[in-house]
Formats: structure tokens, C-alpha cells, sequence
């Protein structure tokens, strides 16, 4: 575990604020507990719970939490000149970040999802949604750490593309579902374990090779921006 | 022994002899910063950016509803449908908005300044509570100002279309106003408890997105009461069910019924104004014994 992942893991996790992450796959467990114990048909409460909840809102969220707070946080302390000064490749300090937030992502979201599968169909459809979450984290983990470079105001954006472009959008045009990382995720979630309770439209190979090319690109984007930064001070 | 030599010059300090106005002025003043604070006037372009997208969003919503209005004359949506229509703008304005207005001062620091002015630190509370309201309120009321001139224009009725369009109107305005409050009683308390913005907007999006599957849930529970009861979960359909319960005909769509509530109307009433209080009060708490820095 080299240097820089080990202070942003202590970074984020040194500070009362990682106990936003909790509420959120908590709550997703205790619903499925509570919609199983009362024995509720599970093509009624799967997809809301999984889906509804899981994908579309415990899985962005907590990414983008995590994902702005891996840099954004260092960049608004202005302690990011301390790693800035040291002789590392730019490369050395956005990969292990990036690796740092995928894993926190993917742990926070896959396991509570894995529950929630369970109860709700299956052990396969439990493993096939963790592995398509902690690829759906990586994909988010790295734009949301190439917008924390890109801009001053991460989180805002990182909501805008949440909200109004897989929210908002994704709803009522469907063509936008292509480019929605969401979709990709329900997509090879649906490979790696058909069933009836996910559904979409985007098909697998799209996914796959979308959710590669986002890790992949906005990872390439963030060493690019972070070679020519500046520091600057907190936009009025 | 030689004279002293020096000399006190007048450079020109003047005593302040005009009124000194007090702590309504001071609200006053906090309160129109806060509204100018919300939509970025008088800051730099982007500080401008969020908030007037989200209004440009928003605009193009009401635009394009009276345009079909106009030139089909079908009635897209009502006026409080509207406000339903845009609850995730009103999430996001409030997740940019509350966090520019109490995490900034918290940030920098500068609450000890304005606590040592004639201002009790409940009106700093309420003027920025005030200023968050009322741009929730002008955000969800304006577009549907727009809806009506729309159809008011292309009545065939004369002065009496013109009238009932606007016993439409008014209620639409009672239920924007009545989001408002709510989304902005808990985005301001959520945001007032750090420093961060891009934290406190995380926390803003985090409750209110949370909250609406678990609605979903309740409301196919094998239980009737258990569904009637669901709309409580979250805001969002909180504030729409007590809309429906108190404004009623009004509000839901002809043919349409609302949210199925059963009878639970009043205590939807009762728990919406609760809810209310409760986040007013932890605000004002939170003000009482606020760490500085």
C-alpha cells in the first residue's frame, strides 16, 4: 500500500464526516430485511429496493461523496501542494486515489446490495450486482476524481450529471440512457445473472465497452489535468 | 530646552451623527443578501452558473407547457402538478443554494462579526431561512406566473376564462409556497451543520433522495393502513399529500385522484407542520451555541 493511498484512506476515513456513508447501505439492508420478513413478493420489492434505491441512489451518492472527497478535499485544504512538491509521477498519486475510492465505493455499496439480493432472489443475482457495482464504481469513482480537477465545484456538477442526466433525463429520453453509467451497471448486472427484476435498454457490449472507455478516459484526463495544476484559492 | 515640535494634524475623522437603525434594518439587510446570495447576484458569473441553470431548466419546463397550451389548447399539467413535475430541480436549487448561504460563514468564520451587530443569532437563522424560502417560492412561482399569462391571453371566455384561471393559479401558489418551506427548513439545517459545501450538498441530495424509495416500499406493504400512511417517509410526497388533502379539488387534476391517503388527511397536515417546526428549532439550536471557527 504505498503513501498516497494510505493518507487518503486516512483522510477519508480520520473525519466524522464518513459516517454520511452509513445511513444510506443500511438503510437499503434494513428494507429488504423488512419487506422479506413480511413475506412481500419480490418482483414487487426487487426492483425499487435494487434498482430505485440501490443503483440509482446509494450507488452515485456514495461515489460521489467519495469520489470528489479522495482530492477535492485536499485541493480545498490547499494540502495538496504537500504531494504536489514530492518527486512522484502524476500517475503515482491518481491511481492509488482513484483505487482508494473505487474500494471504499464498492465495499460501501456491494454489500449491502448482496444482502438485499439474496432476500430477494438469488446468491447468483447477489454476485452478479457486486461485480457489476464495483465496475459501476469504478467508472464514477474516476469522473467524478477527473471533475475534482477539471472544476471548482465537483459535487455541484457531480449532481448535475446524478440528478438531471441520469435522473431527470434518463426517464424521459431514453437516448440518453447510452451514455448513463447507471444503465451499464443494471446492463452487466443482468448479464452476469438474468432475471426478470432488472431491466434496460442499453445492451451488454455497449456497456462493457462504455464503462472501460469512462474508467479508462476520465482516469487518462485526471493525470493530464493534475501534470498542469494550479493551485488556486476558493471561487467567490 | 527647545519647544516641542510636534503637531496633531486634523485629518478629517467625522463623528457618524445620522439615525442608527436597528435590528429590523439589520434582518432587512441580511434577508435581500440572502435572495441576492441565491441566485448569484452581485458575485462573480460562477457563482452564477448553478442557480440560473437550474432556473433556465426550469423556464423551458413552464415555456413549453404553454406553448402546447396556446397552440393546442390541451392542459399539459396543472399548476401544482407543476411543482410535483420539478421536485428534482427544487432538490438541486436547494442543494446549491442552502450551502452558499450558512456553510460559507461557517467556513470563513465570519459569524462573530455579525453577532457583535444589535442581531440576535435567531434572526440570522430566520433571514437566511426567510431568503431560501422566498427563492424556492419565486423559483416554482414564477414559471407558473408564466403558465398563466400563457393561458390567459388565449382564453375564449373573456374576463371570466381570465378569472378562473386565476382561482387555478392562487392554489398553485399556496402549494409552491408550501415546498418551499418545507425543502427549505431541512436544506438549511443540513447545511448549517458544516463548513463544506460540497459536503453539505451531498447531505442535502443524500436525505431527500433516500427517502422516496423508502415510500415505494411502504406503499406495497400488505397492510392498507401502512400504504395510506407512506406518503410520510419522504418530503417530497409529504408535501404532496398534504397539498391534495388540504387544497384538494383544487389541486388534483379533474378525473385524477391524488394520493391514495384514505383519511389520514389532517394527520398529513399536522405531521407536515410538525416536521416543519422540528427542523426551525434544531436551526435555531444550532445557532444558539454555534462554534465559530
Amino acid at each position: 500500500m504505498s503513501t498516497v493511498s494510505w493518507i487518503t484512506a486516512r483522510g477519508l476515513f480520520g473525519r466524522r464526516r464518513f459516517l454520511l456513508l452509513i445511513p444510506l447501505p443500511l438503510l437499503l439492508v434494513v428494507l429488504a430485511v423488512v419487506s422479506r420478513v413480511l413475506k412481500v413478493d419480490p418482483g414487487q420489492w426487487g426492483p425499487p429496493i435494487l434498482v430505485g434505491l440501490g443503483l440509482a441512489v446509494v450507488l452515485p451518492v456514495v461515489a460521489l461523496i467519495v469520489g470528489t472527497g479522495v482530492l477535492g478535499a485536499e485541493i480545498d485544504d490547499g494540502t495538496v501542494v504537500h504531494i504536489l512538491t514530492k518527486p512522484l509521477p502524476r500517475w503515482q498519486i491518481v491511481l492509488p486515489k482513484l483505487a482508494v475510492a473505487t474500494g471504499v465505493t464498492a465495499v460501501t455499496v456491494a454489500v449491502p446490495l448482496y444482502v438485499a439480493a439474496v432476500l430477494a432472489h438469488s446468491v447468483r443475482l447477489g454476485l452478479g450486482l457486486v461485480v457489476a457495482a464495483a465496475l459501476g464504481a469504478l467508472a464514477y469513482s474516476a469522473l467524478f476524481l477527473a471533475l475534482s480537477l477539471v472544476t471548482r465545484r465537483p459535487v455541484l456538477l457531480g449532481l448535475v450529471y446524478v440528478l438531471i442526466w441520469e435522473g431527470l433525463l434518463g426517464n424521459l429520453v431514453t437516448g440518453t440512457r447510452v451514455l448513463s453509467i447507471q444503465q451499464w451497471v443494471i446492463a452487466l448486472a443482468d448479464r452476469l445473472a438474468p432475471t426478470d427484476l432488472l431491466s434496460t435498454t442499453v445492451s451488454v457490449p455497449v456497456a462493457a465497452v462504455m464503462t472501460a472507455l469512462v474508467s479508462v478516459g476520465f482516469t487518462v484526463l485526471a493525470v493530464d489535468r493534475l501534470r498542469s495544476f494550479s493551485v488556486a484559492g476558493e471561487t467567490s | 530646552m527647545p519647544e516641542p515640535t510636534g503637531v496633531i494634524h486634523d485629518i478629517g475623522y467625522q463623528r457618524y451623527t445620522g439615525p442608527r437603525l436597528g435590528r429590523r434594518h439589520v434582518f432587512g439587510a441580511l434577508y435581500l443578501h440572502g435572495l441576492r446570495t441565491a441566485f448569484g447576484l452581485g458575485r462573480s458569473a460562477k457563482a452564477k452558473i448553478f442557480p440560473w441553470l437550474v432556473v433556465g431548466v426550469v423556464a423551458v419546463a413552464a415555456a413549453g407547457i404553454t406553448a402546447v397550451r396556446t397552440q393546442i389548447g390541451e392542459v399539459v399539467m396543472t399548476y401544482a402538478q407543476f411543482a410535483d413535475r420539478m421536485s428534482w430541480m427544487v432538490i438541486f436549487f436547494v442543494a446549491v443554494v442552502a450551502p452558499e448561504l450558512v456553510s460559507r460563514d461557517l467556513l470563513s468564520g465570519v459569524l462573530p462579526l455579525y453577532f457583535s451587530r444589535p442581531l440576535p443569532r435567531e434572526d440570522y437563522a430566520l433571514a437566511k431561512l426567510l431568503a431560501l424560502v422566498t427563492a424556492l417560492w419565486l423559483l416554482l412561482g414564477g414559471p407558473q406566473l408564466v403558465m398563466f399569462l400563457g393561458a390567459a391571453f388565449t382564453t375564449d371566455d373573456g374576463i371570466r376564462g381570465v378569472w378562473n384561471e386565476l382561482l387555478d393559479l392562487l392554489p398553485g401558489l399556496l402549494y409552491a409556497g408550501l415546498w418551499a418551506v418545507v425543502f427549505a427548513s431541512i436544506g438549511l439545517l443540513i447545511s448549517s451543520l458544516t463548513g463544506k459545501r460540497a459536503f453539505a450538498a451531498g447531505g442535502i441530495v443524500a436525505v431527500f433522495l433516500m427517502t422516496t424509495p423508502i415510500v415505494g416500499i411502504l406503499s406495497i406493504m400488505p397492510s392498507q393502513t401502512v400504504n395510506e400512511l407512506a406518503f410520510l417517509a419522504s418530503p417530497s410526497t409529504l408535501v404532496g399529500a398534504t397539498g391534495a388533502w388540504a387544497l384538494g379539488d383544487l389541486l388534483v387534476f379533474e378525473g385524477s385522484s391524488g394520493p391514495p391517503i384514505g383519511g389520514f388527511g389532517p394527520l398529513y397536515a399536522v405531521a407536515t407542520v410538525a416536521l416543519v417546526a422540528v427542523a426551525v428549532l434544531l436551526l435555531l439550536l444550532r445557532y444558539r451555541k454555534v462554534a465559530t471557527r
